[in-house]
């Protein structure tokens, strides 16, 4: 069986990140996840906190380490230090970042034509969130690729009050080559067909083509290439001299797959171990003390030992808590307590309104081990981070990734000290 | 694969309700990465299910399900738990079931056949194995690819030279189950890599175990990927019955090839509805052999007296590996040799898929799927590697044939460690079959 020094359960940005730390650092970590997931259904940004009237991350952040019950209550003071070992780990990388903590937090325009607020973006779409300066928008769709549609969303942002915005907003669709003989295409397969050099140059003069006179900013569906992500976006702007920026359509995210391809691959180079697809299904404790936890195997379990366990599964979009019928709420890989809404007030009556339920998730101490109603540590040697985490609501407060971060960070650092003190 | 409820367990289709159509499948599918005729998992999966079924008419609603290799990638990709490789092969047998298969199909699944058939006479078989002309004749006349890896036929089976070393086959003197494993040789060992059943032998005995080869037929596993379940579900019963009893008694079934120990754990009940006790006895029993050696080591148990093999070497874990969820012992084991720098291939399918990369339709989908795969191996090479190592043989006959680097079972490497090791202190090491 493996042994670790520590076991991350989940394989999502909060996961990932802690895991490729600790292995930085020198510890053995053994990464089991159930699947692949957070990654591949988001943009590829950083969301660090931009609540309603935020100006910039940091703002963020200070108004809700504010709210009691916020995970950044607790992490505010990190949140900094861990950013910039995000950003240092990817730096050089396809997926670097651009933007920071202090960065204005601007509008950037979504695929179906509203705006977000961002400041930390990967290099592909830094270029949405530089002033506008007099440029006009021009959105350019691809026909036959039904994923990201440019001209309901030019048509959606024209109407759209935008501050500061574009001078004018347009839509174009281009021909690719080939593409009218395909069967399939998703933002994944476009993307593998933008890695091969010569179709792409051939899309690169096809899209050059497409954009007439003026100054332009030029938005794209985020499929310009995986592993030559990079290459793909410096030729595109090259070609068209304008900059050019990507925009994150319906999943799979093109971006996040870099983004998980990155950090996979830092785990790896670290000496990390990883295994994916397999739930953790039995754990072994002794007192407040776990011991091992079993995943699932074909027959079976695969017994993982180690000191310390981070809990990275996820609320319950990720599965890490699960949610019944007769409100019953469980995290499942330990049982611990779920801190969430009382019975019956889940959701709002609204849809579109924030609900209750999303705030659900394990509360902890200072240390990030799980605590019970009273406040007192239930394990030991357990940690608990990113979305599994009670008190945010990461879809409207667009917290998730800094929490995410932070948090993993916190782990990774209090893990490696109590190790170096040992 | 992974149980993420009863439902499930008892018949795979009914995970299919999990989806939430997040589509992290299709960016892992090695098929569709490089086959535009293939719409990926999601499609053909969950998707397509829902056209299946009792009052749909067809087995499914197209054949694109068949170009599905079964890697099982997608399944473990999946956060919602939905079994959607094992779906897709039931799709696929429900195809085959109505619309019938291919004398092709049916002969390079009945692998004991080919043996019987080509053992006796493999001196000329395997001459006209590499013969061009003769290939080209089996790509027009069974569509079996002028270049689809097959290895030469050995001179003897395994089980003949077994017999002939008088190795036992059943519990005459009813030895510690403790002590005492039954070997599950597989087609691979039997009619084509005999040598690793015998470094396979070697090392156990070595570690203190005695090994028992029992009657067994092929796995089944060719069938069941090439849709014949009813021929499967004939070789499954007539292993499970000669494999039960040594089951229940306590002993434990050893296999050298990742893909029939997963048939034993696996397949059988989640694709060939065989889950009654005899199945799951053998499934709880069985252990690929790497897993055993690994767990030995946690015990204290193995022998360590490994000499040094001061050699690079990249290690492709095979998918059918990855779907045991046991980790990678294999990466383990070289650890435990001084000097091996064993690296992981770090890609994702060598596109053989067990019979997939033979057929002359799927060949080229084959090769672009471990096209990287195989420059990895390349480059290991240029880099001072000898040989790539992998625990599935047709893998191994693949990357070997496409990269043109010799590869080897992990127990090989090992075997030859223990070999130098007995060299070194002047002892030979005793050739046990």
């Amino acid at each position: 069986m493996p042994r670790a020094d520590v076991v991350v359960i989940g394989a999502g940005l909060a996961g990932l990140a802690c895991a490729v730390e600790l292995a930085e650092r020198g510890a053995s970590v053994f990464l089991a996840a159930k699947g692949m997931a957070s990654t591949h259904w988001t943009h590829g940004g950083i969301d660090i906190a931009a609540p309603t009237g935020s100006r910039s991350a940091r703002d963020g952040v200070e108004r809700l380490a504010a709210m009691a019950a916020h995970p950044y209550s607790r992490m505010s003071g990190h949140v900094g230090d861990a950013i910039e070992a995000h950003r240092a780990r990817l730096a050089g990388s396809a997926v670097a970042l651009v933007g920071d903590l202090d960065t204005p937090l601007v509008p950037i325009p979504t695929p179906v034509g509203s705006l977000r607020p961002a400041a930390m973006l990967p290099t592909g779409q830094a270029a949405s969130a530089r002033a506008w300066a007099g440029d006009g928008l021009l959105l350019i769709g691809i026909r036959r690729f039904r994923d990201a549609w440019v001209e309901y969303a030019a048509r959606n942002l024209a109407a759209t009050e935008w501050p500061d915005g574009p001078r004018q907003i347009r839509a174009v669709e281009v021909d690719l080559p080939g593409l009218d003989r395909l069967n399939n295409l998703n933002a994944r397969s476009l993307a593998v067909l933008f890695d091969e050099p010569a179709w792409r140059a051939r899309a690169i003069r096809a899209i050059a083509s497409a954009v007439p006179a003026g100054p332009w900013r030029i938005g794209v569906p985020a499929v310009l290439g995986v592993a030559d992500h990079a290459a793909v976006h410096r030729e595109l702007e090259d070609a068209i001299g304008h900059r050019v920026f990507e925009m994150q359509s319906l999943p799979p995210s093109v971006p996040g797959g870099r983004l998980f391809d990155e950090l996979r691959a830092a785990l790896l180079a670290h000496g990390g171990r990883i295994q994916v697809g397999f739930d953790v299904v039995e754990v072994e404790r002794a007192g407040q003390t776990v011991t091992a936890i079993h995943t699932e195997a074909a027959s079976r379990t695969l017994r993982l030992a180690a000191d310390h366990f981070i809990l990275a599964t996820g609320g319950i979009a990720g599965e890490g808590i699960r949610a019944y019928r007769g409100h019953r709420l469980e995290e499942r890989v330990f049982g611990l307590p779920v801190v969430g809404p009382e019975d019956g007030s889940w959701f709002s009556d609204d849809p579109m309104q924030p609900h209750p339920i999303e705030s659900v998730g394990i509360a902890v101490d200072d240390r990030l081990r799980p605590i019970d109603a009273e406040g007192a540590p239930v394990l030991d040697n357990v940690q608990v981070i990113g979305s599994a985490l009670a008190g945010m609501r990461y879809l409207e407060q667009r917290c998730g990734d800094g929490v995410a971060l932070t948090s993993a960070h916190m782990a990774a650092q209090s893990l490696a000290e109590r190790r170096a003190a040992a | 694969m992974t149980f993420h409820d009863a439902a499930a367990r008892d018949f795979p289709p009914f995970s299919t309700d999990a989806c939430i159509k997040c589509n992290v499948c299709t960016t892992v599918c090695p098929v569709s990465r490089v086959s535009d005729d293939f719409p990926g998992p999601k499609y053909v999966g969950p998707q397509a299910q829902r056209f299946r079924g009792p009052g749909h008419g067809s087995g499914a609603p197209d054949h694109s399900v068949d170009l599905c290799s079964g890697c099982g990638i997608c399944t473990r990709a999946c956060p919602a738990g939905v079994l959607i490789a094992e779906t897709n092969n039931r799709a696929r047998a429900a195809i085959v079931e109505e619309r019938g298969s291919s004398i092709r199909n049916r002969l390079i699944s009945d692998t004991d056949l080919l043996i019987r058939l080509g053992v006796p006479v493999s001196f000329l078989a395997n001459i006209g194995l590499k013969n061009r002309l003769a290939r080209w004749f089996g790509e027009k006349t069974l569509g079996i690819h002028r270049r689809g890896p097959l290895a030469p036929f050995a001179r003897r089976t395994f089980s003949a030279r077994w017999k002939r070393r008088r190795g036992l086959t059943s519990l005459a003197d009813a030895p510690d189950p403790a002590r005492t494993v039954v070997y599950f040789h597989g087609c691979a060992v039997n009619g084509f890599e005999p040598e690793l059943g015998r470094d396979a032998v070697a090392i156990l005995e070595r570690n203190g175990f005695t090994v028992i080869v029992p009657r067994q037929e092929c796995c089944g596993l060719p069938f069941i990927s090439n849709g014949l379940y009813d021929q499967a579900r004939t070789k499954a019963r007539r292993n499970l019955e000669s494999l039960a009893g040594f089951a229940r008694a306590g002993y434990r079934i050893v296999g050298t090839s990742t893909s029939c120990t997963h048939a034993l754990k696996a397949e059988y009940r989640e694709m060939l509805d065989l889950a009654d006790d005899d199945a799951t006895a053998v499934a709880d029993a069985t252990w690929d052999i790497c897993e055993l050696l690994v767990d030995l080591h946690d015990r204290g148990e193995l022998d360590t007296g490994f000499a040094p093999i001061p050699e690079p070497i990249p290690y492709h874990p095979p998918c059918q590996l990855k779907s045991h969820g046991i980790g990678l012992p294999a990466m383990e084991l070289f650890g435990l040799v001084p000097g091996l720098r064993a690296t992981d291939s770090d890609h994702d399918c060598c596109g053989a898929a067990g019979t997939y990369g033979l057929k002359a339709e799927r060949w080229q989908i084959a090769q672009d799927v471990g096209a990287p795969l195989f420059a990895k191996v390349r480059a290991a090479k240029q880099a001072g590697a000898s040989r790539a190592a992998c625990d599935s043989e047709t893998c191994r006959w693949q990357i070997e044939q496409s990269s043109g680097v010799p590869t080897v079972h992990p127990i090989t490497i090992l075997a030859e460690s223990y070999r130098r090791a007995d060299a070194d202190s002047g002892g030979s090491w005793r050739r046990v079959v």
